[in-house]
């Protein structure tokens, strides 16, 4: 015969050898009574299926629902000790003392179990529970704890480092002061002042180079304040970017610059080139710009009209040999009444005259 | 003064001093020479006053005894004071006694310079009287025939302070001095600099042109002197540029963009 899954589990434990020596008709009963007591402890399924044979062959029904009750009633204490009584215990039912059996059950029983739980363990345990899901809840704000020193640090850090550029800055700004034209400080100060409320490390970089913009008229105020406005942005998402924006050490900041360069004023010349046009062509000239041009009526003297800005070059040495050009045609059309001369013409014509100066001084 | 011990002997020119006449002031300080009458040069610095006068002392072969005047100049500068030497007082005669004696040419250059009471001795010597009276000597010099007043005037440099009174200027024949024209004026460059036709034309186009803006913020247009200075520093080996930007450039203004023109124009010529 075979017992295929018809068994399930219970082939583990069951011998071929031990089911044989079970009489036919109990075969079902003992494979079920092993499966049954080997859902509590595997190990204890192995021992009953080893003694049950032995009970069964008896035919004492009674006697086997005992022995697995008794088992039972030891492995809850402990499946150790149950193991071991049912190992023990159909020999203890051949005594002729019945009782026995019995009493052996008990004390196993008793001594596994050991004595009741007494109040006090179960409050310590208790509360050992309760703080230990406190523990547990506090975890992450001993986590967040960890991570807020560790921020505040940084920030000390920041903002000691922050003081020494402050310092810095306050022994820098004096000596630029003095160098700076007057009617350039007041914007002056104010656009440091915002790079300072930014970023005091940024503002030392700003001090200097707004220093050279403005003093050199590479921008009008207005121009450095669009400059400034841009670079804040640039400061806002990376510090260290904005500070080489400040430095005019990136391509974004010079490519800034370049967009609100000015040219050369014609205010800043003009009166060089009325008394350059007087000079030539002996008779008071006035120079106008091209926005002045409704006015011109009114003028009353000759004038020559040129453009409130040159920015036809790079440097203003060459706008203002351009402005010079310009000047001149304008005063020898005044002087000679002839007029053949228009602003377009002016790149070259300077390059011819440069190249005509630079050949002559070799 | 440093006249003052100088025999008047030392004042003869025994070699004729160029001068290119422009008009006909030749004529006209002779005529005022032979009419005994003083006479009044005016015109701006530079342009040939004192060198016209060396020119006429040499001519009319008389001594010249140039004064500069200046702000410190007293009468007594000029007529002469008792010194102590020694123990005894000397009087010295001034530059305008020693003049006057020796029948000269006394030449007061900027006349309107010195101190007002220079004009109390000059009155008397300039009308019909002739006399240069020594106040503190109590002694009256009458002038000689051959002797005569001449003095220099700028009429730009004029302010209520600085003027002449009109009852000193109408004691003068007055020649009037300018610019010289340009081709005058390139002669006299290559005459006292030594240098070429085009040289001579260039700086006198430069000079021309900075006169243009007499009027307009220079006092003074660049003189003649300057532009012979110009010439002699290029003669020299200066290169032209610089040469100008230190002779007619910076001399004549401190106005920073009024150099700037003026660089300028000079870069339009060299
Ligand atoms: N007509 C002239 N002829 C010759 N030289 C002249 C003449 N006008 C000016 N100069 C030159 O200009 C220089 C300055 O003239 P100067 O007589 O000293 O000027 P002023 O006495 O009017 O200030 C002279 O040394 C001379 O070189
Ligand atoms: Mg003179």
């Amino acid at each position: 015969m075979t017992f295929g899954p018809a068994v399930g589990n219970v082939g583990m434990y069951v011998a071929r050898e031990m089911l044989i020596s079970v009489p036919e008709d109990q075969r079902q009963t003992y494979l079920r009574m092993v499966e049954e007591i080997s859902d509590l402890k595997y190990q204890l399924g192995v021992e009953v299926a080893r003694q049950l044979p032995r009970l069964l062959v008896e035919g004492d029904s009674e006697r086997v629902a005992r022995y697995l009750s008794q088992v039972r009633e030891v492995a809850a204490t402990g499946w150790k000790s149950g193991v071991e009584v049912a190992k023990q215990l159909p020999d203890l039912y051949d005594a002729p003392d019945e009782t026995l059996a019995g009493a052996y059950v008990d004390i196993v029983s008793q001594a596994t179990a050991g004595p009741p739980e007494d109040t006090e363990t179960a409050q310590l345990a208790t509360e050992l529970g309760d703080l230990e899901r406190e523990l547990r809840e506090m975890e992450p704000k001993v986590k967040r704890a960890q991570e807020l020193r560790t921020q505040l640090a940084a920030r000390d850090r920041r903002d000691e480092k922050r003081r020494k550029h402050a310092v810095e800055l306050a022994s820098a700004l004096p000596p630029i002061l003095a160098r700076l034209r007057p009617r350039y400080r007041p914007p002056y100060l104010d656009l440091v002042r915002q790079v300072a409320a930014a970023d005091p490390e940024a503002s030392l970089e700003a001090a200097d180079t707004l220093l050279d913009l403005l003093n050199g008229e590479r921008v009008s105020p207005e121009g450095a304040a669009e400059w400034v406005e841009r670079g804040l942005d640039v400061l806002e998402r990376n510090k260290e970017v904005g500070r080489g924006y400040f430095r005019l050490g990136s391509k974004y900041s010079l490519q800034v610059l370049e967009e609100l360069k000015e040219g050369l004023a014609l205010k800043s010349v003009a009166r060089v080139l009325k008394l350059y046009a007087t000079a030539l062509s002996g008779q008071e000239i006035a120079i106008r710009g091209t926005n002045e041009m409704q006015a011109v009526d009114v003028f009353g003297v000759d004038h020559i009209i040129l453009p409130p800005e040159m920015h036809f070059f790079e440097d203003d040495a060459s706008n203002f040999t351009a402005y010079k050009v310009a000047t001149a045609h304008g005063a020898g059309r005044i002087e000679f009444g002839t007029y053949r001369f228009s602003l377009e013409d002016i790149p070259e014509t300077v390059e011819r005259l440069r190249a005509r100066y630079s050949e002559e001084s070799r | 003064m440093a006249v003052e011990s100088q025999k008047v002997e030392d004042f003869r020119l025994t070699k004729e001093p160029y001068y290119l006449p422009l008009g006909n002031e030749i004529e006209l300080f002779e005529s005022a020479y032979n009419a005994r009458l003083p006479v009044m040069l005016k015109g701006p610095t530079g342009c040939g006053k004192t060198r016209f006068v060396e020119h006429m002392s040499w001519r009319l072969k008389r001594t010249l005894v140039t004064v500069a005047c200046h702000e410190d100049l007293t009468a007594s500068d000029l007529v002469g004071k008792y010194t102590l030497r020694g123990d005894e007082t000397v009087w010295q005669d001034g530059p305008l006694t020693t003049a006057v004696k020796s029948g000269g040419i006394a030449y007061l250059d900027e006349v309107v310079e010195a101190r007002k009471d220079t004009t109390v001795v000059i009155h008397p010597l300039t009308d019909d009287r002739r006399i240069l009276p020594l106040e503190k000597k109590g002694e009256i010099v009458s002038a000689p025939e051959d002797f005569m007043l001449v003095i220099s005037y700028n009429p730009g440099y004029q302010s209520v302070l600085k003027d002449l009174k009109h009852s000193t200027k109408q004691r003068f024949v007055a020649i009037e001095f300018d610019y010289p024209p340009p081709d005058l004026e390139e002669s006299i460059l290559k005459a006292e600099a030594g240098i070429d036709d085009d040289t001579a034309s260039k700086l006198v186009k430069i000079g021309e042109k900075v006169r243009n803006l007499r009027t307009h913020g220079l006092d003074e247009g660049v003189s003649t002197r300057l532009l012979v200075y110009a010439g002699q520093l290029i003669q020299g080996g200066v290169e032209p540029i610089a040469a100008c930007e230190a002779t007619i450039c910076k001399p004549i203004t401190d106005d920073l963009e009024m150099q700037r023109s003026i660089v300028e124009i000079i870069a339009t010529q060299f």
